[in-house]
C-alpha cells in the first residue's frame, strides 16, 4: 500500500478507493488463471435437445467447455435451492446458463463460447404471475416442492415460489363491510435492475489438496460459504472467501450467482477461472426486482380515520425463487403495508409465482417501495376524495408513540408526526419557482406526501481485535464495504470506545477462515450489529488490558506492551441480536412537481427528506446512504423499468435502461430530526433502506396535487400522464 | 505478439500492442497492463467508470480500440495518482496540476464524495478534467460535465459538495 498524501480522515477506504488500489472481482488475478464465459439460453422455456461443444473444445487455448451433464454439484439457492448451476434438459428462462468454457483469454473465451451450438425444442411459456397461478398455465418447474428449502406443497398451484399472510385485529372483511368508504385500487411496480456499476464477477481456485478459493462480488461471506457448501458437497471449512470490495450491491449481490459454475470451471480445468459479466449479461440474466401488481382496499369511516387495509399482491419471481433468502421465501416489505398509520384491522397477502423469466432477488427494502406506493397513493386518493388535505389527512390517522403497530408491534416510539411537521416546515421555507396549483399556464405545480416506517432488525457477527507493537489497533470484520460505510462506523466505534486519535484503527475484511460468523450486509443490520461487536470486543480489550496491569498507562502505549506481551492474541466478540427490536426509523418525503399540461412531462423540482434519527455514528457515511437513497427512488419514480417482452428482458443496457444522472437531479434537502430511540448503547437507528421507498409515491401524489390524475404504475411517464389528462384521446 | 505493433504511451512510458483492432483500451489496460484502477462498467461508453486521460480529453476507454490510441498520450488513475504525487517529470500539456488532483482528493475524502469507489476513478478524472479547464464552474457546467460518469450509491450530492470545495481550495490557489 502507498504511503497516502495528506489529507482529512474520512472513511477508511477513502483513499484506497481514490488512488485507484481497491480491489474488486474483476480485479483479480491469480497466476495461471483463466478465464469463463457463458453460453446462455435464448428461449424462455425449452427442452435441450442436443449440445455440441466440439467445435469450441477443439479452439487452441480453450481448456474446458462444461454442460449440466459435466456438472455433478447439486442445484443452489440462498434459501430456496432449485437452480441449477448449469440448465439440465430444460431451460426456464431466456438468459439461462446452458454451458461454460474457460479459455486463456477473455476474447478466446467469449469466442469459444459463441461455437457452442444448442439444439432447443420450445416449450409452451408463461410471463405473468396471475396467469401462472392460474389452473392449467404451464408448469415452470414438475414439482418445485420438492427442492431443498421449497415453502410450499403438492396442494398449492404449482407455479406458487411463496405465500406469506400478515394479518392483524378484527377479520377485514367484516370491518370493510362497516367502512362509511373503502377505496379500491390497484397499482403496478416493475421489474428493476438494481444498478449497481460493476456487474458480477468471481473468480474460483479449485486447489490440488481439494479446498476451495473463492473471490467474488458478494456482500456476505459466511453466507455465500454455507451456500456453496450446500452446493458442492463440500464441508464449510475447505471453502475460503476472500476478502474483497463489492462495486455496489442494493439488495444485488447477496447470492453465489456464477461461482459454482465457475468452481466447477476450475475443478475440471484445475486452473484458477475468473469469470465476469458483461453489463448487458447482468442487466437480463441476474436477479432484478420482482414487478408487482398490488390491490389495495382502504375503508375509512365517516371522521376521516382508517379503519381497515387489505392489501393483495402478487409478484413475478421469475424462473427460480433461488436468489430470496428470507425465511418465507417472500418480500418483507409487504408486511410494512400502511404500518404508519393507526389502522384497528390489517391483512396482506403476497403471492410470489414462478414464471419463465428471469430469476427475481432483493432490491433495497425488498416489497417496501412496492407497498408504499401503492398504499401512499390509496391514502392520498382518499383524502382528495373526501375534501381532506392529504398532509391533514395522514396526520389525523399516524401513529403516535404508545399505539401498537398495525401488526402489533409494540413499538418503542412512532414519530410519524414530528417528522412530517419537519418535512412540511422544510417545504414552506423554500419558495416554489411558480405559484403551486392550477394557475393555468402550461406548467402545473403541485405538492405530494408520502410516509415510510422500517424497522430494525438484528443479525450475528463477530470481531477481532489485533493490537500492534506501534500501538495502533487492526479490527478485522467478517463483512465487506459494498459502499454503506460500516468499515468506517466500526472504526469510529472502537476509536472512540478506547480513546484512541484518528489513524491509529485500521479496519480490514477477513477471509471467511479468520472469523466463525456473519450474517452479512443487508436489511439495514450491519451498523448496528458491526456496532454492537466493535463495542464488547473493546470491552473484552479494556479486561484484558486491566489483568495485565497495563490499564493505566496511555491506550497506545498499553496497545504496543500487548502486542509485544502477546503477538499471535487477538481478543474477539461475537454478538447475536434479535431479530425484532421494535425499533424503527420513519421517513417522510415530499416532493414539489411541475406536470406539463401539454405534454403530461413530470419535473420533480424539489425533494424534502426529513427522517428521524437517533445517534450518528459516521454523519458523513448516514448523509450519503440517505442521498443516494433519495436519488434512487427518483429513478425508480421517474426513470427505471427493466423491459421484459415475451418473456425476454429487452433493456440491453445502461442508455436504455437509464439510471438517474447528476443532470436528472432536483434540488435535495434532508432534514434530520433528532431525538429519536435507537437500539443499544449506541443508540442505531438503521437508515440504508429508508429514503428510496417513499419517494415514487410522493412524485405520484404531486402529480395528482397539480393535474388531478392518479398515476397507478411506475415510472411515472409523461405518455400515461397525457393518457390520464386526456382519456377519451387514449389508445383505441 | 505476431502481425502489426502500435506503440502508445500510458502513464508516460511507451508500451506496444498488437494493432489488430479487435481490443480496446479499458481492456488493453487492464488485462494486458495491469492497471486495474480503471474499471470498467456498461462497455458501451455510458456510465463513466472507464474514464481515461487521452491526448487532452476524456474518453470512455471501453470505445477505443487500441490501434486508434496509436502515437497517443494515455493516462490512468495510476498516472493521476503519481502525478498527484509528484512522481512525474515532464508531464505533458493539459494534464492536471498536481495540487488540483491534491485538492480534488482531499475534497472527495472530506465530503464522502464516494461510497463503493467503482465510478471514483472516472469520477475524480471528470473533476480534474473540469476544474482544470474552468476553476470555478457554475452549477449548470457542473452538472453538465460530470453527467456522463454515473454514481448509483451517493445521489450525486457528496461529489457535488467535493466539486465546490475544490473549486473553492483551487481558485484561491490559483489567484494571484
Amino acid at each position: 500500500m502507498a504511503e497516502f498524501h495528506a489529507g482529512g480522515e474520512g472513511r477508511t477506504d477513502a483513499w484506497v478507493k481514490l488512488y485507484g488500489q481497491a480491489v474488486y472481482a474483476g480485479d483479480v488475478r491469480v497466476p495461471g488463471m483463466l478465464y469463463g464465459a457463458l453460453v446462455r439460453s435464448p428461449y424462455p422455456h425449452a427442452r435441450i435437445l442436443r449440445i455440441r461443444t466440439e467445435a469450441a473444445r477443439s479452439l487452441p487455448g480453450v481448456h474446458a467447455v462444461l454442460t449440466g451433464e459435466d456438472v455433478r454439484y447439486g442445484t443452489y439457492g440462498r434459501r430456496v435451492r432449485d437452480m441449477p448451476v448449469l440448465a439440465r434438459q430444460v431451460v426456464r428462462f431466456a438468459g439461462e446458463r446452458v454451458a461454460a468454457v474457460a479459455a486463456e483469454s477473455p476474447e478466446l473465451a467469449r469466442e469459444a463460447a459463441a461455437l457452442v451450438e444448442v439444439d432447443y425444442e420450445p416449450l409452451p411459456a408463461v410471463f405473468d404471475p396471475e396467469e401462472a397461478l392460474r389452473p392449467g398455465a404451464p408448469r415452470v418447474h414438475e414439482a418445485p416442492w420438492t427442492y431443498p428449502g421449497a415453502v410450499t406443497g403438492p396442494e398449492d398451484p404449482p407455479n406458487l415460489q411463496s405465500r406469506r399472510v400478515w394479518q392483524h385485529g378484527e377479520e377485514v372483511e367484516a370491518v370493510l363491510a362497516r367502512c362509511r368508504y373503502v377505496f379500491d385500487e390497484t397499482y403496478f411496480v416493475p421489474a428493476a435492475h438494481q444498478g449497481y456499476l460493476e456487474p458480477h464477477g468471481c473468480l474460483a481456485w479449485w486447489k490440488p489438496d481439494g479446498s476451495v478459493e473463492v473471490w467474488a462480488s458478494n456482500k456476505s461471506p459466511h453466507r455465500l460459504r454455507a451456500q456453496l457448501s450446500a452446493c458442492l458437497g463440500l464441508p464449510p471449512d475447505r471453502i475460503r472467501v476472500m476478502p474483497l470490495y463489492v462495486g455496489g450491491d442494493f439488495g444485488g449481490k447477496g447470492s453465489p450467482m456464477d461461482v459454482p459454475v465457475c468452481v466447477a470451471l476450475s475443478e475440471a480445468t484445475g486452473r484458477p477461472v475468473k469469470l465476469v459479466l458483461d453489463y448487458e449479461e447482468d442487466l437480463s440474466c441476474t436477479n432484478p426486482r420482482h414487478a408487482s401488481k398490488v390491490r389495495v382496499r382502504l375503508g375509512v369511516d365517516g371522521e376521516g380515520r382508517l379503519r381497515a387495509l387489505d392489501v393483495r399482491a402478487v409478484a413475478n419471481g421469475g424462473a427460480y425463487a433461488a436468489f430470496k433468502p428470507a425465511e418465507h421465501v417472500n418480500l418483507n416489505g409487504f408486511g410494512e403495508a400502511g404500518n404508519t398509520y393507526r389502522i384497528p384491522s390489517v391483512r396482506i397477502e403476497s403471492l410470489i409465482a414462478y414464471t419463465n423469466t428471469v430469476p427475481r432477488g432483493h432490491m433495497r427494502s425488498p416489497g417496501s417501495l412496492e407497498a408504499n406506493f401503492a398504499v401512499e397513493s390509496t391514502v392520498d386518493a382518499a383524502a382528495r376524495a373526501l375534501g381532506i388535505d392529504p398532509l391533514e389527512f395522514r396526520l389525523r390517522n399516524v401513529l403516535r408513540t404508545g399505539d401498537l403497530g398495525t401488526l402489533g408491534e409494540p413499538w418503542v416510539e412512532a414519530r410519524g408526526e414530528e417528522v412530517a411537521q419537519a418535512a412540511a416546515a422544510a417545504l414552506r421555507e423554500s419558495e416554489p419557482q411558480a405559484p403551486v396549483g392550477r394557475d393555468g399556464g402550461r406548467w402545473a405545480r403541485g405538492v405530494g406526501f408520502a410516509f415510510y416506517c422500517r424497522a430494525a432488525h438484528g443479525g450475528t457477527t463477530e470481531v477481532a481485535l489485533l493490537p500492534q507493537p506501534d500501538g495502533s489497533l487492526v479490527v478485522r470484520v467478517p463483512f465487506p464495504d459494498q459502499g454503506g460505510g460500516q468499515h468506517t462506523v466500526v472504526r469510529n466505534v472502537v476509536q472512540r470506545e478506547l480513546g484512541l486519535p484518528a489513524g491509529f484503527v485500521r479496519v480490514e475484511q477477513a477471509d471467511t477462515s479468520q472469523l466463525a460468523t456473519d450474517s452479512g450486509v443487508g436489511g439495514s443490520r450491519v451498523s448496528l450489529t458491526a456496532s454492537a461487536a466493535a463495542a464488547s470486543a473493546c470491552a473484552e480489550l479494556r479486561r484484558r488490558l486491566e489483568e495485565e496491569g497495563l490499564a493505566q498507562l496511555p491506550v497506545q502505549a498499553a496497545l504496543a506492551e500487548l502486542a509485544r506481551r502477546w503477538p499471535q492474541e487477538v481478543v474477539r466478540a461475537s454478538v447475536s441480536v434479535d431479530e425484532e427490536l421494535w425499533v424503527n426509523s420513519v421517513c417522510v418525503q415530499a416532493a414539489r412537481v411541475a406536470v406539463d399540461r401539454d405534454t403530461g412531462q413530470v419535473r420533480v423540482e424539489e425533494l424534502v427528506t426529513a427522517l428521524d434519527v437517533a445517534e450518528v455514528l459516521n454523519p458523513a457515511s448516514h448523509r450519503a446512504q440517505v442521498e443516494g437513497g433519495v436519488v434512487m427512488g427518483l429513478g425508480s419514480a421517474l426513470l427505471e423499468e427493466l423491459v421484459l417482452e415475451d418473456g425476454r428482458v429487452v433493456s440491453t443496457n445502461l442508455h436504455d435502461y437509464r439510471l438517474p444522472s447528476v443532470a436528472d437531479l432536483p434540488r435535495l434537502r434532508v432534514v434530520l430530526v433528532p431525538g429519536g430511540k435507537g437500539w443499544g448503547p449506541h443508540g442505531v437507528k438503521p437508515v440504508g433502506e429508508l429514503t428510496n421507498v417513499a419517494v415514487a409515491a410522493a412524485v405520484a401524489n404531486g402529480v395528482a396535487d397539480a393535474v388531478g390524475v392518479r398515476v397507478r404504475r411506475l415510472p411515472i411517464s409523461a405518455e400515461e400522464v397525457y393518457q390520464l389528462m386526456h382519456p377519451r384521446e387514449g389508445k383505441a | 505478439m505476431t502481425g502489426a505493433v502500435v506503440e502508445l504511451w500510458v502513464n508516460g512510458e511507451p508500451v506496444r500492442a498488437a494493432a489488430d483492432g479487435a481490443e480496446f483500451l479499458a481492456e488493453f489496460l487492464r488485462e494486458r497492463l495491469g492497471l486495474v484502477g480503471t474499471k470498467l462498467g456498461c462497455g458501451i461508453g455510458v456510465c463513466g467508470l472507464c474514464t481515461v486521460w487521452m491526448d487532452g480529453r476524456l474518453v470512455s476507454s471501453c470505445l477505443v480500440p487500441v490501434a486508434v490510441a496509436a502515437g497517443r498520450q494515455v493516462w490512468t488513475v495510476e498516472g493521476l495518482v503519481a502525478l498527484a504525487e509528484g512522481r512525474v517529470h515532464n508531464p505533458p500539456p493539459g494534464l492536471p496540476r498536481p495540487e488540483l488532483v491534491r485538492a480534488v482528493h482531499r475534497a472527495f475524502v472530506q465530503c464522502e464524495g464516494l461510497q463503493c469507489g467503482i465510478c471514483t476513478a472516472g469520477q475524480v478524472w471528470a473533476v480534474c478534467a473540469l476544474l482544470s479547464e474552468e476553476p470555478v464552474p457554475p452549477e449548470g457546467r457542473v452538472r453538465e460535465f460530470l453527467a456522463g460518469n454515473l454514481c448509483r450509491c451517493t445521489g450525486y450530492q457528496g461529489i457535488l459538495r467535493a466539486v465546490q470545495q475544490a473549486s473553492e481550495e483551487w481558485a484561491q490557489r490559483a489567484a494571484p
